[in-house]
């Protein structure tokens, strides 16, 4: 959707495998990143338990899901750095691939070993994917539009596009984007015995709080940076497949809308994340899009491991490198820093099936 | 902002395959809940449901949900007159729940029991998105597309997210909706809640015991009405606006004096810019849960007053079809315009006379309308309202 109202980001959580904590666990991670627990053994990147300890009372941790819990630290930390008020109306968008599928098995696995008798009323509410977006809702009090947005991939991407189209559109003054999954053992099994190897898996969740550019300067946050435009469209591609074709309506139209050329961004984080055919994909579509003058690019799945937080993690990274001129480089693993020009970035998503997301963004 | 206009419909639901056979249903009051048998509910409370009565055309690679889809989108598109060179860069955006949980269950039970443990493809189409994947696919859309979950609203979300496409200039076309198949993971879970009533749901009624579960896929194709205009499309009505809310209140139960419904219907208005007396008939999410339909009218006599319009419930003739749910009630929301009748809420025996409305017990009722909401309300307290007006 286009972008009138300017959008800034005014704060950042995030809880996986690697980090923890607002936009400074954020850049002190990017200013010197690391390969997350897991991920250099090829295995997922999975978050411990202590990482919520501080932001998850007892409470809540006993009566919630694993994956609500992520989402709802992950959203406290966002709103705790903005210091935006709930109160005045806030919403909420959040991306998944999987939802609360360990809930779901968990709930049918009653039912097949003791039967009618089995199913817990508790857990049937978490086998509807907006359950983190529900309880999170509840937690922060975000009482606007509250969606859930189901894509592979680029669930993450995709919620913050829609969330800076609530906010410039005037649907809500605030709104949490976010991105979150867990990896639960049935599909840790099940994915590569359909044929998807070599993607490096990984789980948490990541947010960002976004509002009005001027409201924010009117009430003195900390402008983190700018969602300058974001636009989603499709790619032909079989459902799971890959596709051939190249053009990309969404990086034409968030050029366009952002005003920048495509030799003039500063930086790319791409979806990449070990995927070879899709990978290859979005390599070739990127290229078509940016030419010869394309900037230098970042991909965080290598360090972090694929989750939809992950989407929403490099919106916040790519608003870090435009103010600091610093990206994780295109090593594999991207242990290295690069310097670039400290302009806007662009983020760009492409998953299976060709739900296709791009995003530029700016520093403060 | 530019006008929205719907110019294509289409229904897979209890009472047939296609919209003629949808409408038909709704306006003879016929009451399309009966004994379930896509799944087994021997040893549960409540063996009955809104199942769709006969074979839905499409490869069997696809889930049953998917044909659903296919077929809903299909009609709406061929309703609309739309050439494929005209849908290319569309918009489509799905509502969803259960996915093809209905296929990847039975690969589940399998596997639990001992028995072919080899992921099938259908394991595959599980998530949600899998629906707007598989229609992309089908109907080579290249514009923007996107699933979204938010429980029971799911496909009346998906409308109001459609409409923000087109009115925001992104799009020209959309086509949105919601698609759900019966599960065994639904099923049992609203068993589990003690929410389905053993007999037909019996919304609005005194003596209510609880919802009648369903399946179906209900799609629109809207437009913007000066594009729609030029092409010479038949316009079915105006989406006028929409209201989305969040109770953040109770992942399960709404909070009880229907704030967050008001204050989606009040932004359905606003967006609209209408009064509360220009609302002439309320297509009500109307589940039959004691508690949702109490809160409803609570919601709707706080808004518009006690008896100021016409209230009447899709759900009790072909029960919730969960996702497809806001879609199909936005396509009787529709007809009702059209056709200028209102479809009744079957099997009321006892008005409920805490419901301050007339329900318009069994018998559709005709009436000249020239505006209408559509309520629909999901779990974790996601409240959607949608504003047609007769064009």
């Amino acid at each position: 959707m286009p972008v009138k109202t300017r959008v800034a980001i005014t704060g950042v959580g995030v809880v996986n495998a690697g980090i923890v904590g607002d936009s400074a666990a954020l850049g002190a991670f990017l200013a010197a990143p690391r390969l997350a627990p897991g991920v250099a053994d090829g295995d997922v990147a999975r978050v411990p338990s202590s990482s919520m300890t501080g932001v998850i009372d007892v409470g809540d941790a006993r009566r919630l899901s694993r994956v609500c819990q992520l989402s709802i630290a992950a959203a406290r930390l966002a709103v705790q750095e903005s210091g935006v008020d709930a109160t005045r109306g806030l919403g909420l968008v959040v991306g998944t691939e999987f939802g609360d599928l360990a809930s779901t098995h968990v709930f049918a696995d009653g039912f097949l070993e003791r039967g009618p008798s089995g199913l817990s009323p508790l857990l049937f509410p978490n086998t509807v994917m907006n359950t983190m977006a529900a309880t999170t809702a509840i937690a922060v009090g975000a009482r606007e539009l509250a969606l859930t947005l189901n894509a592979p991939t680029v669930a993450g991407e995709l919620a913050v596009a829609r969330a800076a189209a609530a906010v410039a559109s005037g649907q809500a003054p605030a709104m949490l984007a976010g991105g979150v999954d867990e990896i639960d053992a049935v599909v840790e099994r099940v994915l590569p015995a359909l044929g998807f190897t070599g993607d490096r898996l990984g789980e948490g969740a990541a947010f960002v709080l976004l509002e009005a550019y001027e409201s924010a300067q009117a009430r003195g946050a900390r402008i983190l940076g700018e969602v300058a435009a974001a636009a989603w469209r499709s790619l032909p591609a079989r459902p799971w497949g890959t596709g051939r074709r190249r053009r990309s309506l969404a990086i034409r139209a968030v050029l366009e809308r952002a005003g920048i050329a495509a030799a003039h961004l500063g930086a790319v984080y791409s979806s990449a994340s070990g995927d070879r055919r899709r990978d290859a994909w979005e390599a070739a579509v990127l290229s078509t899009a940016l030419g010869p003058e394309a900037p230098p690019a970042a991909t965080l799945a290598r360090l972090l491991g694929r989750h939809a937080g992950l989407g929403v993690l490099r919106v916040a990274a790519a608003a870090w490198t435009a103010r600091s001129g610093l990206l994780p480089a295109a090593t594999d693993p991207p242990t290295v820093m690069t310097r670039v020009w400290p302009r806007p970035g662009l983020v760009h998503g492409l998953g299976r099936g060709g739900a296709h997301v791009a995003l530029v963004v700016a520093g403060a | 902002m530019r006008r929205v206009v719907v110019t294509g419909l289409g229904a897979v639901s209890p009472h047939g395959i296609g919209v003629k056979a949808f409408w038909s249903g709704l306006a003879t009051g016929a009451c399309a809940i009966r004994e379930l048998s896509v799944i087994d509910t021997e040893g549960f409370r409540c063996r009955i449901g809104g199942e769709i009565p006969e074979p839905v055309a499409g490869s069997m690679r696809r889930t049953r949900a998917d044909r659903f889809a296919l077929a809903a989108a299909e009609e709406a598109l061929t309703d609309a007159g739309l050439a494929p060179d005209e849908r290319e860069e569309m918009a489509l955006i799905v509502g969803a729940v259960g996915g093809g949980m209905l296929e990847a269950e039975e690969w589940y039970w399998a596997t639990s029991r001992g028995r072919n443990t080899r992921p099938v493809p259908a394991v595959r189409s599980v998530l949600p998105c899998a629906h707007a994947d598989a229609l992309a696919a089908r109907l080579r859309v290249r514009g923007p597309r996107h699933t979204v979950v938010t429980a029971c609203s799911s496909g009346a979300v998906a409308v109001a997210e459609a409409a923000a496409l087109i009115a925001e200039g992104v799009v020209d076309v959309a086509l949105a909706g919601g698609v759900d198949a019966i599960t065994r993971i639904c099923f049992m879970g609203f068993n589990a809640l003690k929410l389905l009533d053993p007999a037909a749901c019996r919304p609005f009624d005194r003596d209510r015991r609880g919802m009648s579960i369903g399946e179906g896929a209900g799609f629109l194709v809207l437009e913007d009405a000066a594009a729609a205009r030029a092409r010479g499309a038949r316009t079915y009505a105006e989406l006028g606006g929409y209201g989305m809310t969040t109770d953040a209140y109770h992942i399960t139960a709404p909070e009880p004096e229907g704030d967050g419904m008001a204050r989606a219907i009040r932004a359905a208005l606003r967006a609209a810019r209408e009064s509360p007396a220009a609302v002439q008939y309320v297509n009500a999410h109307g589940t039959g849960t004691p508690q949702n339909d109490r809160v409803e009218a609570r919601a709707l006599e706080r808004v518009f007053g006690a008896g100021a319009a016409l209230v009447s419930s899709t759900k009790s003739m072909i029960g919730h079809t969960m996702a497809a749910a806001g879609s199909l009630e936005a396509i009787a929301t529709v007809l009702a315009l059209g056709h200028g009748m209102v479809p009744p809420t079957a099997n009321i025996e006892t008005p409920d006379p805490d419901v301050h409305f007339d329900c318009v017990a069994r018998t559709a009722r005709e009436i000249a309308l020239d505006c209408a909401i559509s309520n629909s309300f999901g779990f974790g307290g996601q409240n959607v309202t949608l504003l047609f007006r007769r064009r």
